[in-house]
This record gives structure tokens, sequence and C-alpha cells, in this order.
């Protein structure tokens, strides 16, 4: 058979046509099947942890409404993916998220699913608290998130330890160092933290050192871009920072956030400015031996503030089955299932129903609900207040700042350019 | 498969017919091998070829992975000269290509020669240091990161051996992150370079080498003068293998320190990943990646020249 | 091999051994930990030496990290990978290299070219495109991309070796009347079959421990092939050092069983094509 040159030239443009009419990457366009109502939900968590993993399995077999399949991504994984899962013409219906930056980005360009009707009277969403709607709430005043547990931060120690060494929690800031000399002359690390694979943990006394030094209403405009890191302000943060680098372990940077509580265990360590979730990495028979304080107040003009990071539920505007998903972040939002999750899941987080009994919860929760009803300012987190790319930079910074903390100077004007990048693109 | 064995039978059709029988070549081609060709073809036109261009003209553009593209010219090119990180993950990827390059050339080429005898026993070593070859490169991560950690089993070792203080935290202290990686890249690939070098160096002629030796040159002499000359076509091989592997490199680094700490140890690649896909700057990081394809084109036009070269000569 | 090369056997050995012991020390202390307790390495730390002998590691991996699963992934990807990819390339080897085809040199480096690109410049378009077609999430999206980024290597060296056949056995072909398909099919494919089988060897490993495409185009986890599942039980705030051992060892036995039985094909393959 014969095939002129003119045929074979036509056949391979119309060949190399397909590709080119087929998809247009950055046009905007997603050329999708676009089916009716699905019948199924698909709940997309990053939730890894081994314990609470396994308890919101057990919370979605229970669910009473569509079959719903959980798929647990890593964290990292997650975040990369999440524009993409929820641009596509079939995104998962229930995404597992926290508050913030993220989710206020998303919902700003429309891709959240409008949950206000959960949060009116009779929804499942009613009773919270109003910080916790105002959490949940875009900049357009319409609902896109669902709280189903929060946790908080404080400074953790083991009680038997702390009786061993003959010591006492401090209450003032010049207490806390005062005791952190007198521990490392003893030949015990005062301090632990993980920032090897886990950098963000650097934040953590960042965070807390910048409420109480500066107050919550200047954390918050840093971290939105409304002040410099080259602030006095932030001089001064990092000047007390500095005063702590001597008491961390020094295997820290090897370390991840579990990792860290090594040491207490074997009380070679004593205090570790964590979230709640610590509990679970201690052994079970020292789970009950661990209490906490609240990082002591350094300037008595701001108000006290704590961090508490919610975790919870939105849903994409794209859902193929939005009555299902709705029905599903009301089962998650309900008293029962956040108690289920809660004990199953071994971890110290608090429910963000008020309906949920929590007298039967351990002590040292209830400790913590006290703690926080107790404060004045709550803030999330440094990535959640203000977003992933700024996070990247205080990594950076901060971990960098400890290895070599001699020219904070630098060390800001640094961080600064970084962050300009951030908020201008 | 032998190296170096050249079929003495006619094996190709003649290369440049007489112009008179051109007009009909195609005709003397059937239509069922025009399909052979464009299928696989069309297949890698299609998945390979046009993601590469839509990457350069996505580096062209501003975009958070939603909604349309905004076209920001040449301001993603203009953002990489003055990135600092951008400039670390350059010069890391220099390091890696000399260091991850040389030293598994170097180390494959050794034992390539000195295990080049026979014997069960030597069947075994060869075996052993090619097995991490089969390993992916994500556990081989995994496996470096556990001999790391403080009070890992490299730091026992030291203390055992009395070096204590040389002790530190590997992966976390910056001067040191990076080797500690290449090192754990370089155990993988050192077995897959000694097997091709063992391959070359079964297609050295012996007795070129004993008439040296009868000359009277030593075993250095030998291996330069006689042997390494043989190997250049082994040589041209692995050094494009390695140096287009040392700028793909991605998952080990990844695996083990994600690019830190504080980016001390970004390659290209994982910075672009990062800026790509954890970041969702998915302009600027199809920026980067163009500049990996440009670093990478250089090398494989030289290897594609060499390679039409040597077709030439067969 | 040359004769020069005198065995002193006595002191190679001693050298060796150690050296190749300690050559595979990673993975020996990989094992070690992956049998050790959370709790002991909670306690002790991860180089000392086991006091326990545990095997909740590869309980954990097996039952909450998926790694069953995962490696049935795994395998179905690249054995689907594997056949689609040595078909295409040697029907694509076999048009170049016996039939006068226009520019089939330059066609056939451009297909390798398509090989040596690094990957990153395609993961981003490569994931849209994936979506835009409904593609996304689904392992043939995984098969046909690593199928489409291996095909120019593949076709590259069996073309090399089918340039090497002797022209007797296609002319004689010829003259029984054959057309092409029955010339590749009974003449052609039986030819190449040490070349094939090398082949295979090396791409069941390169594909079996791709993890880069696997991030890309997935998000069910029960798609996940094993290199991604892996990474998911690093955990978000912590990671059981035991149980990411065990699951890595794992991992790493299917290419290690497949690289011993294969041993002939695995060298052979990284040679051919490579000199000529």
């Amino acid at each position: 058979m014969n095939l002129s040159r003119r045929r074979f030239l036509m056949g391979t443009a119309a060949v190399g046509a397909i590709p080119l009419l087929a998809s247009c990457v950055g046009s905007g366009a997603d050329a999708g099947p676009s089916a009716g109502a699905a019948t199924t939900l698909t709940l997309q968590s990053s939730i890894q942890d081994a314990g609470p993993k396994a308890a919101m399995e057990s919370v979605v077999a229970a669910f009473t409404g569509p079959k719903t399949t959980l798929n647990s991504v890593a964290t990292e994984q997650f975040r990369a993916q999440l524009s993409t899962y929820l641009s596509s013409s079939t995104p998962p219906d229930v995404l597992a998220w926290y508050a913030g930056s993220v989710a206020n980005t998303y919902a700003q360009q429309g891709l959240l699913l409008d949950v206000s009707d959960l949060w009116a009277p009779g929804g499942a969403c009613a009773k919270f608290s109003p910080a916790l709607k105002a959490l949940s709430t875009a900049a357009d005043g319409k609902s896109i998130f669902v709280p189903t547990s929060y946790y908080w931060w404080s400074v953790f120690y083991k009680k038997s330890a702390f009786t061993q060494w003959g010591i006492q929690p401090p209450t003032t800031w010049d207490g806390f160092i005062a005791l952190c000399d007198q521990l490392k002359a003893r030949g015990i690390h005062p301090l632990t933290n993980g920032i090897g694979s886990t950098a963000w943990m650097t934040s953590g006394w960042f965070d807390y050192l910048n409420l109480r030094i500066n107050g919550a209403t200047y954390h918050r405009e840093l971290l939105a871009g409304k002040h410099s890191f080259e602030d006095k302000q932030v001089t001064d943060v990092l000047d007390q920072y500095k005063r702590l680098i001597p008491y961390f372990h020094p295997n820290q940077t090897s370390w991840d956030a579990q990792q860290a509580v090594q040491p207490m265990v074997n009380n070679e360590a004593a205090m570790y400015l964590v979230g709640a979730f610590c509990t679970q990495y201690f052994p079970k028979d020292q789970q009950g031996d661990l209490d906490f304080f609240s990082v002591p107040p350094i300037n008595p003009a701001v108000p006290s503030a704590e961090e508490a990071p919610t975790d919870g539920f939105f849903a994409a505007a794209g859902s193929k089955n939005p009555e299902g998903a709705r029905q599903l972040l009301s089962y998650l939002a309900s008293p029962a299932a956040q108690q289920s999750f809660i004990q199953k899941s071994g971890s110290s987080n608090m429910p963000t129903s008020p309906e949920v009994d929590t007298s039967t919860f351990s002590p040292l929760v209830q400790k913590g609900i006290k703690l926080l009803n107790e404060t004045k300012e709550i803030t999330q987190f440094f990535n959640r207040d203000s977003s992933d790319a700024l996070q990247t930079t205080a990594d950076a910074a901060l971990t960098k700042f400890i290895a070599d903390p001699s020219d904070i100077g630098a060390a800001q004007r640094n961080w600064q350019a970084a962050a300009k990048q951030v908020f201008t693109s | 498969m032998t190296a170096g064995t050249v079929a003495r039978a006619r094996t190709t059709p003649p290369d440049d017919p007489a112009p008179e029988r051109r007009r009909g070549v195609l005709a003397r081609v059937p239509v069922l091998v025009w399909v052979f060709l464009a299928v696989p073809l069309a297949v890698e036109l299609f998945w390979v070829f046009w993601p590469a261009f839509n990457s350069f003209s996505l580096s062209f553009t501003s975009w958070k992975g939603v909604g349309a593209a905004q076209p920001v010219g040449l301001a993603n090119y203009e953002r990489l000269v003055a990135d600092p990180v951008f400039h670390t993950a350059l010069v890391n990827n220099v390091i890696w290509v000399v260091g991850f390059g040389g030293l598994s050339v170097i180390g494959g080429l050794g034992l390539a020669v000195a295990l080049n005898r026979p014997g069960r026993a030597v069947g075994f070593y060869r075996s052993a240091i090619y097995l991490p070859m089969v390993v992916s490169l994500a556990v081989t991560g995994l496996f470096w990161r556990v001999m790391y950690q403080p009070d890992g089993p490299i730091d026992a070792g030291l203390h055992g051996l009395g070096l204590g203080e040389w002790s530190r935290q590997w992966l976390a202290d910056p001067d040191t992150a990076l080797y500690a990686v290449l090192i754990a890249a370089v155990w993988r690939q050192v077995g897959y370079i000694m097997v091709l070098y063992l391959a070359g160096l079964k297609g050295c002629d012996p007795t070129l080498e004993e008439a040296a030796a009868v000359d009277g040159a030593n075993a250095w002499q030998r291996f330069w003068r006689v042997v390494m000359p043989q190997l250049r076509g082994v040589n041209t091989v692995i050094f494009a293998v390695t140096v287009i592997d040392s700028l793909r490199t991605f998952d080990i680094v990844w695996a083990m320190t994600r690019g830190g700490p504080y980016n001390t140890t970004q390659l290209l690649s994982t910075y672009m990943f990062q800026q790509g896909f954890t970041l969702v700057n998915l302009g600027y990081g199809s920026a980067i990646a163009v500049v990996i394809f440009l670093l990478a084109i250089a090398f494989i036009i030289t290897y594609l020249v060499r390679q039409s070269r040597s077709e030439d000569v067969s | 091999m040359s004769v020069i090369n005198r065995p002193r056997s006595g002191w190679f050995h001693v050298i060796m051994v150690p050296f190749t012991l300690l050559w595979l020390a990673p993975i020996l202390f990989a094992a070690m930990i992956a049998v050790r307790s959370f709790d002991d390495i909670a306690a002790r730390g991860l180089g000392a030496l086991p006091t326990s002998f545990s095997l909740e590691g590869f309980a954990t991996a097996f039952g909450g990290g998926r790694v069953a699963a995962a490696l049935v992934n795994s395998a179905v990807v690249t054995v689907a990978t594997v056949v689609v990819t040595l078909a295409l390339a040697a029907v694509a080897a076999f048009a170049l290299a016996r039939f006068r085809i226009p520019f089939r040199r330059t066609i056939l480096l451009f297909m390798l070219a398509g090989n040596l690109l690094p990957p990153q410049i395609l993961l981003i378009p490569v994931s849209r495109i994936t979506q835009a077609l409904g593609i996304y999430d689904t392992l043939l999206a995984l098969v046909v991309v690593q199928v489409g980024f291996g095909l120019g290597f593949y076709t590259f060296v069996l073309h090399g070796f089918m340039r090497s056949l002797p022209t007797e056995v296609f002319e004689a072909a010829v003259l029984d009347g054959a057309g092409p398909a029955r010339t590749f099919w009974s003449v052609v494919l039986p030819l190449c079959r040490p070349a094939l089988a090398a082949l295979a060897a090396l791409a069941t490993t390169w594909i079996f421990n791709d993890l880069i495409w696997a991030m890309t185009v997935l998000r069910t986890e029960s798609k996940f092939p094993i290199t991604a599942a892996l990474l998911n039980l690093q955990g978000g705030f912590s990671s059981s050092w035991n149980v990411i051992a065990a699951g890595s060892l794992v991992a790493a036995v299917p290419t290690a069983i497949v690289f011993f039985l294969f041993q002939k094909q695995f060298v052979s393959g990284l040679l051919v094509g490579s000199n000529k």
C-alpha cells in the first residue's frame, strides 16, 4: 500500500492537534465529565497520627448517611494538592483542615461550600461560641468552616520529675529564667524541642514571646503583613528568644516534635512548649504524670493570650453531593461524634461543642479548658494565622537564628525580605 | 550481550541509497509500519513534549492553581536572578554534580577493577554492592535518616571508635547536611557505575595488557595507558548518565531533608517542587523547571551528538 | 579477563568482607530497628542495640499503613507499564530499525531526548492534563504517564539491538511472503528476547521505585503505590521509626527478589545499547 508524503504530514498534524485541543493548561477551563448528583461522599483527611487516624476511621464508619470513603493523605501531600482537589471537577466532598488563611483564600475564590445554614439557629453549630463562629466565617460573611476540635499550647512537664527535683512551676518570666538556670546547673536540659523535620515548632516560642511582649493584636497584624519584621517589637522578641537558646537540648535540630519527648521520658529534660497533642508521644504509664503551666507573663500591660489551634472540616463548592456533604458536616460537628473522636484518639483535644460532657475527660484536658476560658485572646498558630508561605519564611529565619543568634539585625532583615516576597506575590 | 562485538554480516540496509531511488522510499514502507511508529511517537509527544511546552508557557505566568493564569512576562525569571535560595540551589547542584558524579565514578571504577575476577565470593561482593541500587531512592533516604539520627548507628559507631567529638547533628547542621545526603546517594549509585565499568572491562583486550607488562610497564601505567583508552565508549555513557541523573536528583534529598535546614540542601529539583507543589506558586515553579531543562539540554545535546557520531562509525 | 590479575585471595577477602558488610550496614540497621518496639525506641533512642523483639512495626505498617494494598498497587502499575512500554517500544524500534523511514535517526534521538528530560518540567502540566482528561487520581494515569516518559529510552535500546540482527533473517521472511506484522511477531520478537528480558528487569525496578509521578497524579490513599504509602507513614506531627523501617524493608523486598532472580539480565540490560 502506498502513502504519499502529503497524506503522511496531514496525518501527523492531525495526531499532533489532538493534544492541542484536549487541554490548555492554565486557561482556567476545566473539561471534565459533569455527572448528576452523586450518592456517595469522599472525605479527604490529612490526619496522620496513628490514634486520631484510627479514631477518624471509626467515627466515619458509624455515619448513617451516604456511604463515605475516607482518604488519609500525608499532610504535606494534602497541602500541595489542596488547590488541585478543590478546583477539579469531582472534588472530594468534605476535607479535613484547619481554619485560617488557607480556608479564607479558597473561600475568596468561591471554592468552598457555604455552610451558613449549619450556623443558623437549629443547625449543628448553632451553640458554638461566637469566637468559633468568627473563625469560621470568611470575609464576605458566609460561614465556610465547621470546627470540631481544638487544643491548647502550653509548657508541659512531668509532675514526678518536678517533685524529684524539688521545684515548682514558675509564675513570672524572671522566675522561669531562674528555674532554667537552676536546672542547667544541675545537668538537666531545661527545655526540649523538635525542630528538625518539624521546623514549624520554632514558631511556638516565637508566637508566645510575641503574645507576651507585644500582645495578640500586634501579633495578628504582623502575620497579616501590616508590620515589618524589622520592627523594634520583633527585636524585643528575638532578644528574649536568644536568652532561651542555651537552655534547649542540643539534639533539637535533628529531632521532630515527637522525638523531642525522649529526654523528658528519661528525666533528662524538664519542659516542652508544645500543643496538647504531645501526650500521645509519651509511654502510656507516663501520660497521667503530665501537667502544664502557661508561659508566664512578660509585659504586664498586655492582655493574656493563648494559642489554641482549631481543627475542623470544610466542603468543596464543586461537590457533587452538597446535601450529603452538609449531612456529613453536621454529623461530624455533633456532640456524639466529637466525643467519640476525642475519646478514641487518645489525644488531648477538646470539643468545640458545648454540649459534650467534659467531666469524663482527663484532668489535664479539663485544666486546659479552664485555661482557655479564662484567657482574653486566642490565636491559632503562626501558619494558621498567616499562610503556609509565611510559615516557610519563619522556619528558615528561626532555625537559622537558633543556630547563630549573634546578629539579630541581619536575621530580621533577611526575614523581612523573604516575607515581603510572600506578601507581594 | 558482550560489548564490542561487531556483527560480521551486513546488518543494516544501506544508509545512502542512490538519489533516483529516494522518490519511492515512502512507498516502500507499509502503512502498518507507519502506525508502529506513529502510536508510540504520539504517546511520547502528548505526555512528554506537550507538558514540557506547557511548562515553558506557564513560566511566564503567575498561577495559584485556581482560575486562569496571569501572564507576567519575565517577572518570574527576574525574581529567580534575585532569589538567594535559587543561588544556593544552583551552587548545591554544581557541588552535587561534581561530588556525586565524581565520587560514584571513581568508586565505581575502583570497585570494578578490584572485582573484575572470577569466583563465587566475588560474585557475592558484586551483588552486595549493587543491591542498594535496587532499593528506591526514597527508601534509601529513610535508611540513611535513621543512620544519621543523633545517638543513631553512626554516632554510636564514632563513640565506639573513640571519635566521639566528631559526632554532630549530621542532617541539621548546614555545613554537613548536603554532604551527608551526598554520601547516601553515592552509596547507592556506586553499584550501578561499577556494573557499567565491569562490562567495559570485559571488552578490553587482555593481550594488550600482557604486551605492556612484557614491555616493563607497572600496574598503574598499564591501567592508564592501556586499559583506560579502551574504556572511552563506556566513559561517555557514564558521563552523560551521571550528569543527567545529578540534575534530576529529587527523591533522596526530599526524603532526607526536604531541602532544609533552612534551604541549605536545596537542589534545583527540590526547590522547584517546593515552590510548585508545597507553596503552589506554579508559575515560579515552572520557571525553575525551565532552568533545569536548559541545563540538562546542554548535556543532552552533547550526548546525542556523540551517540549519532558513533552510529555513523558503526 | 586479564591474566595479570593474580588473585592474592587471602588479603583480598580480608578487605572485601568487612567492606561489603559496611556497605550493607544501612539495610542491616533498618532491619534491626524494624523489629524493636515503639517504647524501646522512645526510651533508648535509635542507636541502641535492640533489647526487645517485636513485630509491631510490621503489624502497624500492614494495618494502618496499608502496606499490603500499596504493594498490590505497585505491582499492578509496574506490570501494566512494563508490558505496554516494551510493546510500544518494540514496534517503534522495529519501524525505525528495519524500514527506511525518513529522518529515522532524528526521530530516534528525539524520542530518546524525551526520556532525558528532567521530570520536574513535566509535573505541573501533567497533573493538570490528567485532570482535564478526567483520569486524574487513577492508576491508569500513573501507567500512561510512565509509559510516555520511559518510551524513548527503551526504543533506543531495542533499536540498537534490532539493527544488529542479521539481514538474512529478514530476507528469508520476506521471501516467505510475511508482512511486517508477521515478521515482527514471529521473527523479531523471539530474537529480541534477551534484550526484552533485560529491559523488563530494569524497568520493573525503575517503575516500582518511582515516587514523583505517584505523588503528582494520585490522591486517594487506597490507590497509592508503596513509595507514596511509605511517605504517609511519616506522620504530620510524629513518626514511628520502627514502622517506617518495617515499611521500608517490605518495600525493598520485591525489587530485591526481581534483582536476584534476573541478575544476569539486569547486568546485560544496563549494557544493551551502551556499547556499539
